[in-house]
């Protein structure tokens, strides 16, 4: 492979990850399970890290 | 081309028979694969941030603790409501618009009318006797709130009633039992 994708994927999964814990969240917030909902918001800020982390990793891989 | 400019890099024309000299190809796309991640790293603490509200108003209702209590409420207008027919009322907060449809002889039903999907007010559709969301399209069946087409995928909040002898009273919105 002549240039690497991993970083790429990597990302693309972490941002599809966000949109499911976002949705997730409202949803559950409506349907009124609070602890669910709790989880989910947690989940996406733990997601912003990992998204850091991911970012410093793959960067210089070329 | 005159003789008397050896050097022409970087000069105007340049003598070439394509005007690309001046992408580098490689850097370009290095440049797109580490920025398409910063991008991401940004959506994904603007996603942090977003649910952070939901996060707290979540622990604000459980700090609450889970049962709520709701005023019993007339419905102005229920009594002289004919089969097929609905009528638009504020429950359980005046900024929170329900509307109660009469489908049968001793059949009410009333729902909160905030569409599941971007909000919008539902109305009721007499004629194809469902209710319908005109921003995209979703639609509602009177029976259980349950969208039967459309963007919403959650049911419509339905609201607890007690019908008596001078009319039909709200008395609660009912949880989801999913
Ligand atoms: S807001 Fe009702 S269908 Fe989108």
């Amino acid at each position: 492979m002549k240039r690497s994708w991993r970083g790429v994927l990597l990302m693309c999964l972490v941002l599809f990850l966000n949109i499911v814990f976002t949705q997730k969240a409202i949803h559950q917030y409506y349907y009124e399970h609070y602890v669910a909902t709790i989880v989910y918001a947690a989940l996406n800020v733990i997601l912003f890290p990992i998204a850091v982390w991911l970012y410093r990793v793959e960067r210089k891989v070329r | 081309m005159s003789e008397k400019q050896p050097d022409r890099n970087n000069k105007i024309p340049f003598e070439e028979d394509n005007y690309t000299h001046n992408i580098r190809k490689n850097e370009e796309r290095r440049l797109d694969r580490r920025t398409f991640m910063k991008t991401i790293v940004g959506a994904a603490g603007v996603f942090a941030v977003s649910t952070l509200p939901w996060g707290a108003l979540a622990m604000r209702e459980l700090a609450n603790g889970g049962e709520k209590s709701y005023a019993k409420a007339a419905i102005p207008g229920s009594a002289g409501l004919r089969v097929g027919e609905a009528v638009e009322f504020a429950y359980p907060s005046e900024h929170d618009t329900a509307l109660l449809i009469r489908l049968g002889e001793n059949e009410y039903k009333a729902y909160q009318n905030a569409c599941t999907h971007l909000r919008c007010p539902v109305v009721w559709d007499g004629g194809r006797t469902e209710l319908v969301c005109p921003c995209h399209h979703g639609f509602f069946d009177p029976a259980n709130g349950a969208p039967t087409a459309g963007p919403p995928r959650r049911p419509l909040p339905e609201i607890a009633l007690s019908v008596e002898a001078d009319g039909v009273y709200a008395i609660g919105v009912k949880r989801y039992e999913a």
